[in-house]
């Protein structure tokens, strides 16, 4: 086992070196680059401003300049926001967090109990109304669900807030300002988990109807075991393990912030600073943000197969 | 029986699919028809009922709450680069010389200054008893500091002080000198500016906003400006706030200067909240702000106007869009051929798609609001394809058996480069071009890119906007030959290039309207660019907020921020 570990954590290195040279490539390859955006300045301004961003040096040397203040921990400073990219990721990715990580939470949960319940209850009302829930899920526009939802609960009913993460001018601090921020979350997560709910439910679903089928849940039904512990301890069991691979890919996602979802909510997430320095070219931010993301999928793939030998010892003893 | 029910959807579905997508490539050839569309002028609505004001904004007695789209949180004049910044600087900072709601300038900080006969020397006057938000004494030094760090060598900013000619500021940056010669501190209420050159700008740049040097200045050496980043965040003026606190992505908050020279101000709390076009309609309504610029269409007109406690303001922004034209392409230096476009290019018919009456033409070089504006004996291009078609035959391109206009054996094919997809010139341009000889190829690209591309020359067309004008020079600069660096079109008129430097050689505005009188016409003649359109913006805000004008010179963070107050 802890060779099976070993091995898989070794080849992620090159795969991360690789990553981020073709990221960085990429990314100077673009047409284009920060001081364009300023059409005001004078041609000889621009050249002594691109010397003193280091963006005159041929893109092999801007690469390892970069690999080895990465190495120290400095990210660079971004060219929009002057100021280290670290604080100011730091600053917004927690936002974008806490909604991915409630959504990712309540999805899943929900996903499991639903997908269960009409497996074993196939084809009955319950059933299709499901079904009709998700597809309706999966065809809303995130952005159209959001503004209804904003007119109806915000402007109509005015019990929940129209967007932000504080009541304008709030300065509670402690427990009610933990409350008042969920009170602000419950919108955007309501509406990220319904929209995330449709696919997940369809394949726990399928899932256990595969699992329900299979012979050994026949030789227990005919051992004479409760119907509960045969779908619960034995089907359950065996229909969950392809879901934690999906589980732990979902550790990007986390952390890479939902654009649309934050937009309309004024959330101060991750998402438009990522869009914002796209369109800016904002190398630093861009580089570091991207490299974090592809870590993240790189460690979640790291994940999904230790826990997948974890959870089914027929890996294990390969 | 089931499987022909099932195969019955199928097909009805697939030929759903089959005539929608039909329906778009139709749509993309069909004529752009627009009925005919009145021209809407300024408005302002005054607000008929201010009891209907939400119940959120009246029990804000002591805020007002001012909308802001992208704050970054640089806080420090001269050294932000967003302009979103510079609206949430503009409380904190105070500036010698301020703006009346017209744009012209009247004493804020100063409260008098000289100007020398041959206008090179400017002696501002201080009030008595300034002093910075923190209670310390704002003097002359102050003011010599913040000139004196613009024109560090290490100063990257979005002010070019070198424009000024302050006499000795080339000697400083190279470091010959350890100050500036033409800088002097007369005493702690007198400063006193030499310039080597004469500049009508110039009573507004020198007296711009001050930095303290005891807390900006602190650290400072020449060639060295990182220390300041410390104190983006936390900044420190004269102005009728002080910043109470930031939350990135949401709010700058801010507090009555209890130090302000002309009184603290009524209202205690200021708040910028950071608001998006998709609910800016929504918090307004239901009190969240107290004010905000929103979409320019009539169906958001309405909507303000039947809140009532909204007072709403249409008025024309300082801005004009246009195409450039790639001057330097031998096919596009035929003064005849630009004409022709001029005249082969429904502009109206833009415009009336486009802005739907919030907008007009434009046919000079500058906007509406600035003061050299003046139609007389103007060209205004009247759409005439006839016209253009007779001028390009004389210019010697003659139609080719495809249809498309040829000269010596080229085509005359024209790329054409814009930032939006849904560009409105596109459909347009493309049929009016047809019609008269001219291959038009639209490339859409994001604004970097549009950028590096005209820089380097590689395009015929190019759609752009001007940012906000204040002085007719700001627009036609960049039509000088000699300043080679902002001339990214490449126009080169003998004529235009002596009437642009005569144009900021002399303060006097009289004088100044009859040059630009006579450059516009040049420029008419021999047109550097297709001058496109003039556009409207709304604005409103809850009557409670009285002294309030939301115009497009003086919004929110005019010199009459202090004297606004709240009555609900």
């Amino acid at each position: 086992m802890k060779k099976y570990i070993l091995r898989r954590f070794i080849h992620m290195i090159p795969t991360l070196i690789g990553v981020s040279v073709i990221i960085f490539y990429l990314f100077a390859l673009m047409p284009g680059d920060y001081i364009d955006s300023n059409r005001q300045i004078t041609a000889q301004r621009a050249h002594d401003l691109r010397v003193l961003y280091g963006l005159d040096k041929p893109i092999i040397m801007r690469y390892f300049i970069w690999v080895k203040n990465a190495m120290e921990g400095n990210f660079g400073f971004s060219l929009k926001y002057l100021e280290s990219v670290t604080k100011l990721i730091n600053q917004y990715i927690w936002n974008s967090f806490i909604i991915a990580i409630v959504t990712l939470a309540l999805t899943w949960s929900i996903a499991l109990v639903i997908g269960v319940y009409t497996a074993t209850k196939q084809h009955s009302l319950f059933d299709r109304l499901v079904t009709l829930g998700v597809f309706a899920s999966l065809s809303f526009p995130s952005f159209f669900l959001g503004l209804l939802m904003i007119k109806f609960f915000g402007v109509d009913l005015k019990i929940l807030p129209l967007g932000g993460m504080i009541d304008t001018g709030s300065t509670s601090t402690g427990l009610s300002y933990v409350l008042e921020v969920i009170r602000h979350m419950i919108l955007p997560v309501g509406i990220l988990t319904f929209l995330s709910i449709g696919s997940l439910t369809r394949y726990f679903r399928s899932g256990m109807i595969d699992a329900l089928k299979l012979d050994f849940i026949r030789t227990a039904r005919a051992k004479g075991l409760k119907e509960r512990t045969i779908v619960f301890k034995h089907a359950l069991k065996n229909a969950i393990l392809p879901a934690i691979t999906l589980l732990a890919f979902e550790l990007p996602g986390l952390f890479s912030g939902a654009i649309i979802t934050e937009q309309i909510f004024n959330w101060p997430g991750i998402g438009r600073l990522q869009l914002e320095a796209l369109s800016f070219r904002d190398y630093p931010v861009l580089m570091t943000f991207t490299m974090l993301l592809s870590f993240l999928t790189i460690m979640g793939n790291f994940f999904a197969d230790v826990l997948y030998a974890v959870a089914d010892p027929r890996i294990r003893l390969k | 029986m089931k499987k022909r029910f099932i195969s019955a959807i199928i097909l009805s579905v697939s030929a759903v699919m089959l005539l929608s997508s039909c329906g778009t490539k139709v749509a993309s050839n069909q004529n752009v028809k627009a009925s005919k569309v009145s021209s809407i002028g300024d408005q302002y609505i005054k607000a008929t009922d201010p009891s209907k004001s939400p119940d959120k904004a009246k029990q804000r007695t002591d805020t007002f709450v001012a909308a802001i789209s992208e704050p970054g949180g640089v806080f420090l004049p001269y050294f932000y680069d967003n302009g979103w910044d510079g609206n949430a600087t503009d409380p904190i900072f105070a500036s010698l010389v301020g703006q009346d709601p017209k744009g012209n300038p009247i004493p804020d900080l100063a409260k008098s200054w000289n100007i020398s006969s041959d206008n090179l020397t400017y002696t501002y006057h201080l009030r008595q008893g300034l002093k910075f938000s923190d209670g310390s004494p704002l003097t002359a030094d102050d003011v010599a500091f913040t000139l004196t760090i613009l024109d560090d060598p290490a100063y990257s900013g979005y002010l070019d002080i070198s424009t000024s000619f302050i006499k000795g500021s080339e000697a400083y940056k190279d470091g010959k000198a350890d100050s500036i010669e033409g800088i002097k501190v007369v005493d702690p209420l007198t400063i006193k500016i030499t310039t080597e050159k004469v500049n009508p700008l110039n009573l507004t740049i020198l007296g711009g906003q001050v930095l303290s040097k005891a807390y900006y200045g602190k650290d400072y050496k020449r060639g060295s400006l990182d220390y300041l980043k410390a104190l983006y965040a936390t900044p420190l003026g004269a102005g009728p706030y002080k910043i109470d606190k930031y939350i990135p992505g949401q709010e700058v908050r801010y507090t009555a200067n209890d130090n302000y020279y002309a009184g603290k101000p009524k209202i205690e709390n200021l708040i910028y909240k950071v608001t998006s076009k998709d609910t800016n309609l929504q918090l307004f309504q239901t009190g969240e702000t107290d004010e905000d610029g929103f979409t320019t269409d009539k169906d958001t007109v309405d909507e303000l106007e039947s809140f009532g406690f909204a007072n709403v303001r249409i008025s024309t922004v300082s801005d004009y869009g246009y195409i450039y034209f790639n001057n330097k392409k031998s096919y596009l230096k035929d003064k005849s051929v630009r004409q022709a476009l001029i005249y082969g290019l429904d502009r109206q018919k833009i415009i009336d798609v486009k802005y739907k009456g919030y907008g007009q033409v434009a046919n000079i070089p500058t906007s509406p609001l600035v003061w050299s504006y003046n139609e007389d004996g103007i060209n205004k291009y009247k759409f005439d394809q006839s016209k253009a078609k007779k001028l390009l035959d004389a210019a010697g391109w003659k139609v080719g058996s495809d249809g498309i206009r040829e000269k010596n054996g080229q085509k005359l094919r024209l790329s054409y480069l814009t930032t939006k997809s849904t560009d409105e010139i596109i459909p347009i341009a493309k049929e009016d071009y047809k019609a008269i000889g001219v291959d038009f190829e639209p490339e859409i690209m994001d604004f970097n890119t549009l950028v590096g591309k005209l820089n380097k020359g590689d395009y015929d067309l190019a759609s752009v906007r001007t940012n906000g004008l204040v002085d007719p020079n700001d627009s036609v600069e960049e039509f000088s030959s000699k300043k080679t660096s902002e001339n990214v079109s490449g126009y080169s008129d003998p004529v235009a290039d002596k009437l642009i430097s005569e144009g900021v050689s002399t303060v006097d505005i009289k004088k100044r309207k009859v040059i630009y009188q006579k450059l516009y016409k040049e420029l008419t003649d021999n047109p550097p660019v297709i001058l496109i359109d003039y556009r409207k913006s709304v604005k409103a805000w809850n009557s409670r907020i009285k002294g309030l004008d939301n115009n497009n010179f003086s919004g929110v963070s005019s010199t009459n921020l202090s004297k606004l107050k709240i009555e609900n």
